[in-house]
């Protein structure tokens, strides 16, 4: 039997190569959107990049017994069944050029404002190993967002994953603009990655921050949604082997993902068209590994650099309990919960201070941030939660030490509104909530 | 020894073309390349094709490559040298540095017989005021740690390795499936600050490694406790962060065999996975094997597959709720699911059991008050219902505790608390000998002293 199979592969192959030679060539069997079935290519290595004559590009997705899969990542005009696929001898990879500072760009390296490439590519591996465990060390530095309510009670540090999270229009994207922005001066390399934003959106993001002159150490890497499924997918990979590359030359980066579930959205649109299995809520049975490896890169490297990692979820009448909602919490150090119902209220901004959370807190604060930090959060805690309780009773009834508490809590609650752009230092949030820490005692 | 050629590659699956059929399930196949190894695990065998999972990425592997026997299959180190050392799931270590290694054993062990089960043991206090008084633990339990996203899982566990590890005097192992490096590193300084790595034995396959590191560091991990307890003969503590993860990690692997998949995506192997491992995990006349193991909530579902796999194998189960984190209660605690199989007046006696049934009966009117007192007031309540509002309010804020491990985050120094003490106070609060103190007070404290 085995002697039988093997004589058929050989004479097959034998026949195959003497017609002609298809290790390198391949022919388009089926087109499915940007997924093509590919005939030949017999000496392809698996997410090797190839060509379909000047028309397309793409990677080997899956290798099969007889035919293999390509995902397209470029396409100029129409590809037809039939049509020539070279490989190209080399690993599908990313570019990056340390001349995008400051600029609009894709994972090819490409100016998006004026559509040429930077001088000075280099390749970007898009999937790298992941960090040894013993190369991290302890995340204690602080990152300010100039936000005091993040600052101050629901901090970040360089090297942490903090999602931000919250319903369409409700600040997520602002706070991610006040952050980087409030490096200036910090030496901080920031990376804002854009995913399926429309154009729109993305030029606003490059004047404010231009305007607040936050591009001169920011790069917005975009991929939008009208250009192929897979480079959507690949792109905040590629931002954060940017950042990786950086993180171990020494240097602090802050990366912003705006946003993961249309990423989630996007892998899961692929995975359906290439027949895959689906899980729950039809989402890939490895989306929580996708996310995960790709977060997992957030750290302190013991060689002092940094990658902070800001992902941003967006989520539908304020359940954070769905699927991809929760599997990024599990795996983020942390969550900043915005609410469309305190974005209405007027609060600015709209945090969610019981579902907001930082497992890092006081350790990347300094002394009095974090002494100052545990007091607030108690008292507007107990604020909010018995404010709901006792929401109709009658507050004389209360004893007095309730009541004080009560209207402390609510002037913490309004000293924490802050609108765009208004960085307060560490030292004004000290100095702004200080004095109500010391009513208490 | 040569086996045969890859013949299809996909991003978690090889496929083999047999020369040689001299191969099982579970052996180990590896194909070279640019002087590298890329190691696979045989999953089936479908006549002359093997269909193999890789350890790493599978980028750059083409058809045609020869695949080779790797003999002996995943071996753990099976000696004294585990001790102090991190491991990966596929029993290298990892923490830089060496190991002589004197004996090693595969690790996929076999499961122990029904004869050879110890069920007896003493009673294991956690000093974790909840845990003891709704949940209380024996030797050789298993206890699940369950919640959602973001609860406190994590807190509860490194509190558990700080309270009852250090307190224990006998060696333990750590396994880390699928959480987050991060934590894994802090965990390992931290215990070699405080000179406690010389116990501890650690393996991990944290959450940014593949699926098969993820779905196979348990075996591994499990291998280290198993010397313990049969070379060493000692009493094992074992810490599993998290459980969920391993079966999260077999529905990727699944998925990619091209197994029907079933419940929300969970592989069509999910009970005998699950029990393959937890039936490893028992005490016999040798040692006893305590086990913590916590247990990740997908999307908040506690009705979900995996979960309730899981559960069907534990002696008791705590449960985290998000709707008591988000009150600031920590540990937030569901005292309606969380139970043990050791709550019956005969094992903890008619006081400690009285006063669970109790407290539970307060908790559950509370959560029918509050509704009442968010409309109309506490004005209407009768004394009765007044008393039992006030007292759960007490009670509630009783059972929250500061600890060891979140010492920096709170600014309030941990508390170690003695069982008796918790059912001295919990009889006196019940009795309304505090009613005319402010409910404040009994938040994140230790044991009341109110003199």
């Amino acid at each position: 039997m085995d002697g039988y199979i093997n004589e058929v592969v050989n004479d097959k192959i034998n026949a195959i190569k003497n017609k002609n030679n298809v290790y390198e060539l391949g022919r388009v069997l089926q087109i499915h959107d940007y997924i093509l079935e590919v005939s030949g290519l017999e000496n392809a290595a698996f997410f090797e990049r190839v060509f379909i004559g000047n028309k397309a590009e793409g990677y080997i997705n899956r290798i099969g017994r007889k035919s293999l899969t390509v995902v397209l990542v470029k396409k100029s005009s129409p590809v037809f069944v039939g049509d020539e696929v070279a490989a190209s001898g080399e690993m599908f990879c990313a570019y990056y050029s340390a001349n995008s500072i400051g600029h609009i760009v894709d994972i090819f390296a490409e100016d998006k404002l004026c559509n040429q490439f930077f001088s000075g590519r280099e390749k970007i591996n898009i999937e790298t190993p992941p960090l040894p465990i013993m190369d991290r060390t302890r995340v204690h530095r602080p990152l300010y967002t100039g936000i005091s309510s993040i600052d101050l009670l629901y901090p970040i540090g360089r090297g942490q994953r903090q999602l931000i999270i919250g319903d369409k229009k409700t600040g997520k994207t602002q706070i991610a603009l006040d952050t980087i922005v409030n490096q200036r001066g910090e030496d901080v390399l920031c990376i804002y990655i854009a995913i399926g934003k429309s154009k729109k959106e993305v030029k606003e993001v490059y004047s404010e921050l231009f305007r607040y002159g936050a591009m001169e150490y920011t790069i917005i890497l975009a991929a939008f949604q009208d250009e192929c499924a897979p480079v959507l997918l690949n792109t905040p990979q590629a931002g954060i082997s940017i950042a990786e590359k950086y993180m171990l030359q020494g240097r602090d980066v802050l990366v912003i993902i705006d946003d993961l579930k249309k990423h989630a959205d996007n892998y899961r649109e692929i995975s359906l068209l290439s027949g895959k299995a689906p899980g729950r809520d039809a989402y890939p049975s490895d989306i929580f590994f996708t996310h995960a490896s790709m977060l997992e890169k957030g750290c302190q490297h013991k060689n002092g650099g940094s990658i902070t990692i800001l992902p941003i979820v967006e989520i539908k009448n304020g359940d954070i309990t769905d699927y991809i909602s929760t599997n990024i919490i599990s795996i983020t150090d942390g969550q900043i919960v915005l609410s469309a119902k305190n974005y209405e209220r007027g609060q600015k901004p709209a945090t969610d201070f019981g579902l907001s959370v930082s497992r890092l807190g006081g350790a990347v604060q300094t002394a009095d941030l974090r002494k100052l930090g545990s007091i607030v959060r108690r008292e507007l805690l107990f604020y909010l939660e018995t404010s709901v309780v006792f929401e109709l009773a009658n507050m004389d009834g209360m004893g007095n030490e309730l009541r004080d508490k009560m209207s402390r809590g609510k002037e913490i609650l309004a000293r924490m509104n802050q609108y765009r752009f208004e960085a307060r230092t560490p030292q004004e949030v000290v100095k702004l909530f200080e004095e109500l820490a010391e009513m208490r005692q | 020894m040569r086996l045969g050629k890859i013949i299809s590659v996909s991003n978690l699956r090889v496929d083999i073309l047999l020369e040689n059929r001299k191969i099982d399930i579970r052996n180990i196949v590896y194909a070279e390349r640019d002087g590298r190894r890329d190691y696979f695990e045989v999953a089936q065998i479908d006549g002359s094709i093997a269909l193999a999972i890789p350890f790493g990425s599978v980028n750059g592997l083409k058809k045609g490559l020869d695949v080779y026997l790797h003999e002996g299959g995943l071996q753990m180190e099976y000696s004294d040298r585990i001790l102090g050392r991190v491991f990966n799931a596929f029993g290298g270590p990892i923490d830089g540095l060496t190991l002589q290694s004197s004996c090693t054993k595969n690790i996929y062990n076999k499961s122990l017989t029904l004869s050879e089960i110890e069920i007896a043991g003493d009673i294991l206090h956690t000093g974790i005021k909840a845990l003891d008084f709704f949940a209380p633990m024996q030797k050789g339990f298993k206890m699940g740690l369950l919640g959602g996203a973001g609860v406190g899982k994590t807190v509860l566990i490194k509190e558990l390795i700080n309270n009852v590890y250090k307190g224990f005097g006998s060696n333990s192992v750590f396994i880390g499936i699928g959480e987050r490096s991060r934590e894994g590193k802090e965990l390992y300084d931290e215990m070699l600050e405080s000179n406690l790595l010389d116990k501890l034995a650690i393996a991990f396959g944290q959450m940014g490694e593949s699926p098969m590191a993820r779905s196979r560091v348990v075996y591994s991990g499990l291998t280290l406790a198993e010397y313990l307890r049969d070379e060493k003969k000692q009493d094992v503590l074992l810490f599993i962060d998290n459980m969920y993860r391993m079966i999260q990690s077999n529905s990727e692997i699944s998925a990619e065999l091209g197994h029907m998949l079933v419940d929300n995506g969970y592989s069509t192997t999910l009970l005998s996975d699950v029990s393959e491992v937890e039936e490893r995990i028992n005490s016999t006349e040798n040692g006893s094997v305590t086990s913590f193991q916590a247990i990740y909530i997908p999307a908040d579902d506690l009705a979900d597959a995996a979960v309730n796999a899981l559960l069907s194998h534990l002696d008791g189960q705590v449960v985290l709720d998000r709707k008591i984190a988000e009150k600031g209660l920590y540990p937030a605690i569901d005292v309606f699911h969380t139970k043990s199989r050791l709550v019956t007046p005969e094992k903890i006696g008619k006081r400690h059991y009285g006063l669970v049934n109790e407290v539970i009966r307060y908790l559950a009117q509370y959560q029918e008050l509050e509704k009442i007192v968010a409309v109309l007031g506490i004005e209407d309540l009768s004394e009765e219902n007044y008393n039992i509002f006030y007292r759960s309010r007490k009670l509630r804020n009783y059972f929250t505790q500061p600890m060891f491990v979140t010492e920096q985050f709170t600014g309030l120094a941990g508390q170690f608390v003695e069982i008796s003490a918790v059912l001295d106070d919990v009889e006196a609060i019940l009795s309304g000998k505090y009613d005319a103190e402010d409910e404040s007070t009994f938040s994140y404290v230790g044991a009341i002293n109110h003199g």
